[in-house]
């Protein structure tokens, strides 16, 4: 794939919470309408990376470039370059003092301008999409962990991002509300969004993901397809690791 | 809820509770017994039927407040107006406490600590005598601008608890959306604070009524100042001071009550 075509470039990104290395010499691109999946045991560095991206964490080291921008340069809009990428967090993190549907509208209609009323229609038209529109006038509350999911899939798509970041979206559900969440990343996928996914469902990994990155205590130790990673791992430490998960 | 169920309910409650009221009876006795005992000992004459023109009178022009009313008009006004600075104050510096530039930590943590380690009547004198002059404050801006400041730099505190209650996921997933730090604030995280401080902010309109008391030191004419008056033109001490206490009490109670079934409501709703 041509340059051109990256929506993400990390570069030799390093990250230090004192002595440890959240993140080290990481690298990696990410291309237009490309789903990546990365794996690896708890404490790897994966929410880091991910977070890395959209700047939740400031790099210590290296460079993070957006749609060509570098996100720490001094004087780049980082608000902006947020409202390119949306995120999907393990706990949601829907805001409990708006209904559904203002969860929706809020940011829309506040950061891009969009009249009130065509924000909504849009946010109606997201909500059946996730399968919860009969959902738009309630508060999370009363929302079930997937159906909370759901809705921040919804709410990040409402920014009509270019690229979708998900950090662990069911590891916090109940086994049985899984799938109504996975089928909506798929459905996402096929659409052609650029999705970079931090999972352990390695049933996604396989169907969805272009390539699938391996990292271990901050580092990325392989990266390869699905058939590679499923058929021949290379490295022993993801040997051992899928060993463990499948 | 009509009163055929809950009729029921107030018997087993005064069944339940028979020693507290015989207590209560007690107690509420003695306090008649101390008060007619103060009255024959000092020769006090008990003047209540003379009370009322002083909170409402009769005249040619109609109804007229009295002294005591137009007092309460006063520290209503004051009161009101320092809530809502002190609530200015209390959020602004909540969020200077907050902030990631020093300076800003510095300042509003350099206003508590002089606030809080200073008697307010102090403050109040010094606005008046060295601040006021200076900006042509009169009074009453004075009254208004010590209380506002005192009771905002116990705000800030009550504020900044609220803030820091607040789960950082909701900071990420509002950064995320690419709301700037300040509209995060705005949305996010202060309306949801609010509701969980609600109870104790309303606590301090509680605290700022009686400490308006303290404006009457500068020459207001608020409630207690104009008690002062009335008591000394007419020697009824006793009926004016409890009158005064009672007027106090009639409208801090209610607020108290109401704050503390905010809380509880606010306990179980969380
Ligand atoms: N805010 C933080 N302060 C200190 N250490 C942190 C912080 N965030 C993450 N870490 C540490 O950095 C490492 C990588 O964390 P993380 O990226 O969350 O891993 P993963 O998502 O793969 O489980 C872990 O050892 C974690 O304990
Ligand atoms: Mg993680």
């Amino acid at each position: 794939m041509s340059a051109a075509e990256k929506i993400i470039s990390i570069h030799n990104a390093s990250k230090f919470f004192g002595s440890l290395k959240a993140l080290y010499n990481v690298s990696l691109d990410i291309h237009t309408g490309e789903k990546v999946v990365i794996i690896g045991p708890s404490g790897s560095g994966k929410s880091t990376l991910l977070r890395s991206i959209n700047r939740l964490e400031t790099i210590d080291q290296g460079t993070i470039t957006v749609d060509g921008k570098n996100i720490d340069a001094p004087g780049s809009d980082i608000n902006a370059l947020r409202m390119e990428m949306g995120m999907v967090f393990q706990s949601f993190n829907l805001f409990p003092h708006k209904t559904v549907l203002e969860n929706l509208t809020m940011a829309p209609i506040k950061l891009k301008k969009i009249p009130r009323g065509q924000a909504e229609e849009q946010a109606m038209a997201l909500l059946k999409k996730v399968g919860i529109e009969e959902k738009s006038g309630v508060y999370p509350v009363q929302l079930s962990g997937g159906q909370k999911q759901r809705v921040a899939i919804a709410r990040a798509l409402a920014m009509s991002p270019k690229i979708m970041l998900f950090d662990e979206p069911t590891s916090a559900l109940d086994p049985e509300m899984i799938g109504e969440v996975l089928d909506v990343m798929v459905t996402l996928a096929k659409e052609g969004m650029t999705m970079a996914v931090v999972t352990h469902e390695m049933g996604f990994a396989r169907e969805v993901a272009d390539r699938i990155v391996f990292m271990d205590q901050g580092e990325i130790l392989e990266i390869g397809t699905p058939e590679h990673f499923f058929e021949r791992p290379e490295h022993p430490r993801l040997k051992k690791f899928l060993s463990q998960i499948l | 809820m009509n009163s055929r169920a809950t009729s029921p309910t107030f018997v087993r409650f005064l069944v339940a509770h028979y020693r507290d009221f015989l207590l209560y009876g007690l107690l509420l006795g003695a306090v008649a017994w101390f008060i007619a005992s103060g009255e024959q000992g000092t020769g006090y004459h008990w003047k209540w039927y003379r009370m009322p023109r002083y909170l409402i009178q009769f005249t040619e022009d109609g109804w007229v407040l009295g002294p005591l009313l137009q007092g309460l008009i006063v520290t209503f006004k004051i009161s009101g107006l320092s809530l809502i600075l002190a609530m200015i104050f209390g959020l602004t510096t909540a969020i200077f406490r907050l902030s990631d530039s020093f300076t800003a930590r510095l300042v509003a943590k350099g206003y508590v600590e002089f606030i809080r380690n200073t008697p307010l009547l102090t403050q109040i004198f010094f606005i008046y005598y060295v601040i006021g002059p200076v900006f042509g404050l009169d009074a009453f801006g004075s009254a208004v601008l010590a209380l506002s400041l005192f009771e905002g730099a116990y705000a800030s505190e009550i504020f900044r608890a609220g803030i820091v209650s607040i789960h950082k996921g909701q900071w990420e997933a509002a950064y995320s959306l690419g709301l700037s730090r300040q509209d995060t604030y705005r949305r996010v995280i202060i309306p949801q604070a609010l509701r969980r401080i609600l109870p104790p902010l309303a606590g301090v309109g509680v605290t700022l009524i009686k400490d308006s008391s303290l404006a009457s030191t500068i020459a207001i004419y608020e409630l207690t100042q104009r008690g002062n008056i009335v008591s000394s033109d007419t020697f009824m001490v006793f009926e004016v001071w409890f009158t005064v206490a009672a007027i106090y009490l009639a409208i801090t109670f209610p607020l108290s009550l109401l704050v503390a079934e905010m809380g509880k409501r606010m306990r179980t709703a969380d």
